[in-house]
């Protein structure tokens, strides 16, 4: 248990340590879910490409329906800049898909994230933001493009314990969309909570992280998934 | 509590047997005078030792030329002298052996001159070396109503009666407001605490304090923002569901940090996060001055509801469409009566009005035994958790209340009563207080407020619940 926990920590570190060293704010999509992988949240399976062949056998690893985004350390709004493909579904619209976006992309990061694509039409959001006050404090509310227009969210401070997560699930005016609505199940409430958890942990043992978004985390039938994710770090002194 | 010498110090803050007004006066434009008058018209039971080295007596009672003059123990000091001179009153207070200070003077932290923020650094130094708590400064001051002791510049705070509330505010301005609406509103009250610009005594000492006090039932809070929140978090954690804490924060413009890379971060306005951490440390939050004070009356005096099933028993069909519709905004459920129930309301109504929740007793208003009647099947009606009484006055039903008090004053709210009994002044409010201090209901000023309520106290019963590992959620 220690040992894993150690391993984990390693991990982030580096991760921090490495993109700290090049002096960026942010980290990738890409190596913000390795982050959120290694405390156990679930996030969408991918792979990071470089080259077409790397991209066609990543293709045929995770299989179809797929969805590709640019992926930089430098990219906050990938959506935005036009750079995701969504439900890719065949070679062609694949190599198309690729080029495509690395043509967009400026300078020498031209990765591409191929990522499985999520079905589900219930869109989360989880957060963290260091408050000077409070320090780690965890967010829950609707995802999406929601989550701004709505601001239907609810915070806790971390540490959070399990019962703290279940209230801020409740809480939001959304709630009922956790439930068994129009024939999809009811969100699995311990996974979820547990996500809340741990994004709060993340942010007890991660100094350098000042912020954490996860939008969308998209209920896969019952089952919550980072399929987006942001970590913003602290601007170093 | 960091100090435990302070939170000992504490009890005789709020229960001297001497009180020393340092700047006590006769001059009714020096705030020394209305401390005065505050513990003399608030007939103080214990030794008021006014301090004037200028004055032989204020306001017929000795005066001192300094507090080594006066032969006794002093418990506790109110100083309304200019800030320059307060650290020399502290030193004189350590000498004595004070045990607490009220320190009304402003002139601190508050203002923009940054030496006010020194000489309250170097007064906090004094006051903490000496193990003396201080209220303020840049208060209002205090009152503890249960041994009549009023220690501020407002006497009219001693007409409040006593009862199981205690306030602690960030600000004088609210704590007048809640201590005039809880006088309108005949609602009992422990202490009243200023907090001021919080020199070593701040939320967490004094939820710890209170959380022992006999006389508190309920602790109501009001915040505006906090160096430590934290330190709070702690102090209702450790405590919490002793006592109910009830907390109401203004500040809800945003001052988050609107350039943040991330949706969380621009989100985040401390005022959303400060909601997170009252409600984490199971504290009930409440979004205005006037939900505070119903939510902390109702917490000293209702039961909690075992369910959300509300039973709405209205004279007329208005307030109880209102009420119906705030209670289930606000997550409670217009209960479905047990059939047995709507048996006896079918017998005791004539099929005029509307006979299932909300009932209209309109039909009624004459027949004082039928009210009684309804009342009666509902409050033995296991599927309601709750009844709300909403009656307006009207000529024909002058009688309608005394009708039923009986029966609810025998049955001493085995579930929760929240009434909103409203009439023209002087015809019902003898009734009403009979039925108040006899622990039959508490009554608020509209249907909404009644609906309200109640819901906050199954919000509280739920967040008890939860922190017990019940499922506060029943199907």
């Amino acid at each position: 248990m220690t040992f894993c926990m150690e391993t984990e920590m390693d991990k982030t570190t580096k991760i921090i340590q490495t993109a700290l060293k090049e002096g960026r704010k942010t980290l990738s999509e890409y190596e913000s879910k390795d982050v959120l992988k290694s405390y156990g949240i679930p996030v969408t399976r991918e792979i990071l490409v470089h080259s077409r062949e790397e991209c066609m056998k990543a293709v045929h690893a995770i299989g179809y329906p797929l969805v590709f985004k640019g992926c930089s350390p430098h990219l906050a709004h990938k959506t935005e800049k036009g750079l995701v493909r969504v439900d890719l579904r065949s070679e062609e619209e694949a190599i198309l898909a690729f080029d495509d976006l690395t043509s967009r992309m400026e300078g020498n990061e031209r990765d591409v994230l191929v990522q499985e694509m999520i079905k589900g039409s219930r869109e989360l959001v989880v957060g963290m933001t260091r408050d000077p006050q409070f320090g780690p404090c965890v967010m829950f509310g609707l995802g999406g493009i929601f989550t701004e227009i709505l601001k239907d969210i609810a915070f806790r401070v971390a540490p959070l314990e399990k019962r703290d997560a279940l209230d801020m699930t409740q809480e939001i005016k959304a709630h009922k969309i956790l439930g068994a609505v129009r024939g999809m199940p009811a969100a699995d409430m311990d996974r979820l909570c547990d996500i809340l958890v741990k994004v709060g942990e993340i942010g007890m043992e991660n100094e350098w992280i000042q912020e954490i978004d996860i939008n969308p985390l998209i209920l896969s039938g019952a089952k919550p998934v980072a399929v987006d994710a942001l970590i913003v770090l602290k601007a170093a002194g | 509590m960091s100090n435990p010498v302070l939170l000992q110090n504490l009890k005789t803050l709020f229960n001297p047997h001497a009180v020393a007004v340092i700047g006590a006066s006769e001059n009714p434009d020096k705030l020394g005078f209305h401390v005065m008058k505050s513990l003399t018209t608030g007939r103080f039971k214990g030794t008021i030792v006014p301090v004037n080295p200028g004055a032989k007596s204020v306001m017929s009672l000795p005066a001192f030329s300094s507090m080594g003059d006066f032969p006794g123990e002093i418990g506790l000091a109110i100083v309304v002298l200019p800030a320059k001179l307060v650290p020399g009153i502290f030193q004189e207070c350590s000498r004595k052996g004070v045990k607490g200070i009220v320190l009304i003077s402003a002139g601190f932290r508050e203002i923009d001159d940054s030496q006010g923020a020194l000489l309250q650094s170097t007064l906090a130094d004094l006051a903490n070396k000496a193990g003396i708590p201080v209220i303020g400064p840049n208060t209002f001051g205090m009152v503890n109503l249960h041994i009549d002791l009023n220690a501020s510049f407002t006497p009219e705070f001693s007409w409040l009666p006593k009862g199981g509330i205690a306030l602690v505010s960030q600000s004088g301005g609210i704590s007048h407001l809640m201590g005039f609406m809880a006088m309108r509103q005949n609602t009992g009250v422990s202490k009243i605490v200023g907090l001021g610009n919080r020199l070593n005594v701040d939320f967490p000492e004094m939820v710890t304090y209170l959380m022992g006090d006999p006389d508190t039932r309920v602790i109501a809070l009001y915040l505006e923002g906090l160096d430590e929140p934290r330190r709070l978090m702690e102090a209702t954690k450790q405590t919490r569901f002793v006592k109910p804490v009830v907390a109401y924060k203004t500040g809800s413009s945003r001052t988050g940090n609107h350039a943040s890379l991330s949706h969380t971060g621009s989100l985040a306005g401390r005022h959303e996060i400060y909601e997170g951490a009252l409600k984490q440390s199971g504290v009930l939050y409440v979004d205005s001055a006037e939900r505070l004070l119903d939510t902390a009356r109702a917490l000293a005096l209702c039961p909690l509801p075992k369910g959300r099933e509300v039973a709405i028993l209205s004279g007329q069909a208005g307030p109880g469409m209102a009420a119906s519709d705030v209670c289930e905004a606000e997550g409670m459920e217009i209960a479905t009566f047990h059939p047995g129930t709507q048996r006896v309301i079918n017998e005791l109504l004539p099929p005029l009005a509307l006979r299932t929740n909300p009932v209209d007793m309109g039909p009624a208003w004459y027949n004082a035994s039928a009210i009684e009647g309804i009342i009666r099947a509902v409050m033995e009606d296991g599927d309601v958790d709750a009844i709300l009484i909403l009656m307006m006055f009207a000529s024909a039903n002058r009688a309608a209340v005394s009708g039923f008090s009986e029966l609810l004053l025998k049955w001493k709210q085995q579930k929760p009563v929240v009434a909103c009994l409203i009439a023209p002044p002087g015809i019902w409010d003898e009734e009403v207080r009979r039925l108040e201090e006899g622990g039959a209901l508490i009554n608020v000023p509209t249907p909404e407020r009644a609906a309200k309520t109640v819901a906050a106290l199954w919000q509280y019963e739920k967040m008890r619940r939860r922190n017990n590992g019940i499922t506060p959620y029943p199907k």
